[in-house]
């Protein structure tokens, strides 16, 4: 295998090539499936109206060359070395921000980005993603993938429901991290001269494209492979993708106070109806113990950010065994409003307080898989009920963020 | 004889009364400056009080340095700024004081504590500095011990606090050179003392930590071993 390009031979590269209609970018690539990224997108290219000019960017050219032709170029960047699902925020963030880079650069009307696992990827993802753009006039689009009940979890309990209260459109996968993008989101996107939440350029793009009135639409892509749990950084894992979504949350508070309700944005493709695995009995035993743990040990910390209601809650939710452990959607929703709040107010060391969080997640992901696997509510419903409450204690966050030091019992 | 033993106690008085009104200048001084620092110290007491309450001192650096509400008076850093700015003017009043008495003694003595006011300046900031680490270190410890799953979290906590704060304590000692050699004395076994009690305390918990885990693992069916359903990312 050659060795990638430096940045600056990137660069050059791109610069070498003038223009495109369509950059793909292959992020975490690695030596098993990175061969056949290049074809995969050129074979994607079938499914579209007319083939746009391309220019496909990751970490591995092998094999490229059969791919290219003049109006197909393969560009290799080692920033684009580590899949998201393993990689920092900070280097997650570098290659989004070199694809987004290249293709403003290179004028592209649509910039699509492919960063899971390429085992379960095909052709029909990028055309998918890329056709809304080219051919519908759309801004951002978003995947959906099949969903399993356990998987996504973060998204699913946290991201999801939160842009959906806050931004008022009904976005399955907010942040991808498979997407496409046009060129006037891009424009938009590095217009601000400074960017303030440069970690996570993802975390920007739907509250940048509902502010500029842009047009959001959501696809079928099939279904992801998830990278398995590494419980010993889960809480690292927490606050790097958290951090970044409360910064932003706070840099557009004027704009989601305004909002009201939420929408559904246009479902593009079909969607396959997953029959879930069988997988034994669930363990959340674990999780559990580490919330009571939390309850135990961190009072002092959770003191300063939640209110007496929540944490009496929370203590009374601590006493219950682990067969009927329910976390009511209403507190976890005012939770995680509260934990924003005090990110915003620098309560306590933004690392501390990130990673304070940690017990109180697995205590929701506890309840919601032992309510998923009593059975009555499939996953997508459940959901809706959640994102649901979200909104509903949206009046509570707006009250506590414009008057902080008020009382909150 | 008498005779000359009465010219030498009037003498002997009239000199002791001639260098006690030498010096009445020099008290009349002092007490000026004394009365006029504790007239300053309580001005600029007020005006930086109220300057600070103004800025939202206290909810400021809660924000920012909980931990020096800690050890304020009444748990208000503003008051503790106050109250250090006035005892510095009081001291250097005195200080002036005692050095318009215009004698070597007195000389000695303000060059002496003038001299000795670096140390305790860095004694002072040794302190905080320590008292802030300890505070940060505690929590980040608790919170990594919690987000693990150990038990004895809060004792680990606890154990390095105390460490870091020790180490502080004795590092001022050493700086204001107060008994030197009874503090290192003093900070070894204490110091030793709390490493040898984490040790064991976390030696004795991970023993039943260890055996525990391998009972679980020996108990474990094919089922549980089988792989874990959750997703996070």
């Amino acid at each position: 295998m050659s060795e990638a390009n430096t940045l600056s031979e990137t660069q050059e590269q791109i610069a070498g090539i003038g223009g495109a209609d369509l950059v793909v970018g292959i992020l975490g690539a690695d030596e098993t499936h990175s061969a056949g990224a290049a074809m995969m997108v050129r074979e994607s290219l079938g499914a579209l109206a007319e083939r746009p000019k391309t220019v496909v960017i990751h970490n591995d050219g092998d094999g490229a060359e059969a791919a290219a032709d003049d109006s197909f170029f393969v560009v290799r960047d080692r920033t684009f070395g580590q899949s998201p699902t393993v990689a920092t925020v900070e280097s997650v963030g570098a290659a989004y921000r070199s694809l987004f880079a290249a293709g403003s650069k290179l004028g592209a009307r649509a910039c699509c980005v492919v960063a899971s696992n390429l085992q379960t990827v095909t052709p029909h993802w990028i055309s998918q993603l890329a056709q809304p753009i080219l051919e519908r006039n759309f801004d951002l689009v978003t995947p959906c993938y099949d969903r399993h009940k356990f998987e996504g979890l973060i998204n699913s309990g946290i991201v999801s429901p939160l842009s959906q209260a806050l931004y008022g459109r009904r976005i399955q996968n907010p942040m991808g991290p498979d997407l496409a993008c046009s060129k006037r989101l891009l424009e938009k996107l590095s217009g601000a001269a400074n960017d303030p939440n440069p970690m996570m350029p993802l975390v920007r793009l739907a509250p940048e494209a509902i502010r500029s009135g842009l047009q959001v639409a959501q696809t079928h892509v099939g279904e992801r492979v998830y990278p398995p749990t590494d419980w010993v950084n889960l809480s690292s894992v927490l606050a790097q993708l958290l951090g970044p979504v409360f910064t932003d949350m706070e840099l557009n508070a004027a704009l989601w106070q305004r909002v009201r309700g939420s929408q559904p944005v246009p479902t593009l493709g079909e969607e396959a109806h997953l029959t879930e695995s069988q997988t034994g009995p669930i363990e959340v035993h674990r999780m559990v113990e580490s919330f009571q743990l939390g309850v135990r040990n961190l009072q002092e910390i959770w003191g300063l950010v939640l209110p007496p209601a929540s944490l009496l809650e929370l203590h009374r939710l601590s006493r219950t065994p682990a067969e009927t452990f329910r976390m009511p959607d209403s507190v976890w929703a005012r939770v995680v409003y509260d934990f924003a709040l005090a990110h915003r107010l620098r309560s306590i060391r933004r690392d501390h307080l990130l990673r304070a969080f940690t017990p109180l997640y697995l205590a929701w992901v506890a309840s919601y898989a032992l309510e998923m696997e009593s059975g009555g509510e499939g996953v997508e419903e459940r959901l809706l009920r959640l994102a649901r409450e979200y909104e509903a204690a949206k009046p509570y966050l707006i009250s506590r963020w414009r008057s902080p030091d008020r009382f909150s019992p | 004889m008498w005779e000359q033993a009465r010219q030498a106690l009037d003498q002997s008085w009239a000199r002791l009364l001639g260098q006690f009104a030498a010096l009445l200048p020099g008290f009349l001084a002092m007490v000026v400056a004394i009365a006029a620092s504790f007239a300053v110290a309580w001005m600029l007491a007020a005006l930086l009080h109220a300057l600070l309450s103004a800025m939202h001192f206290d909810q400021r650096l809660e924000r920012g340095w909980p931990s020096v509400s800690d050890w304020s008076p009444h748990h208000s850093p503003a008051l503790l700024v106050t109250r250090l700015a006035a005892a510095a003017v009081l001291i250097m009043g005195f200080l002036i004081g005692i050095s318009a008495l215009d004698v070597s003694l007195t000389y000695d003595l303000v060059h002496s504590i003038v001299g000795y006011m670096p140390n305790l300046m860095g004694g002072v900031m040794v302190l905080l500095i320590g008292t802030i680490l300890a505070r940060f270190l505690s929590r980040s410890v608790l919170i990594g011990a919690v987000n693990i799953n150990l038990q004895y979290a809060r004792l680990l906590s606890v154990g390095v606090k105390w460490m870091v704060l020790v180490l502080a304590v004795a590092m001022t000692l050493d700086h204001l050179k107060i008994a030197p050699g009874i503090v290192q004395l003093a900070f070894g076994i204490l110091f030793g003392g709390i490493v040898f009690a984490l040790a064991l305390a976390v030696g004795l918990g991970a023993k039943e930590l260890v055996s525990r885990s391998l009972e679980r693992e020996a108990e474990k069916t094919p089922t549980e071993t089988a792989e874990e359903p959750f997703r996070h990312l």
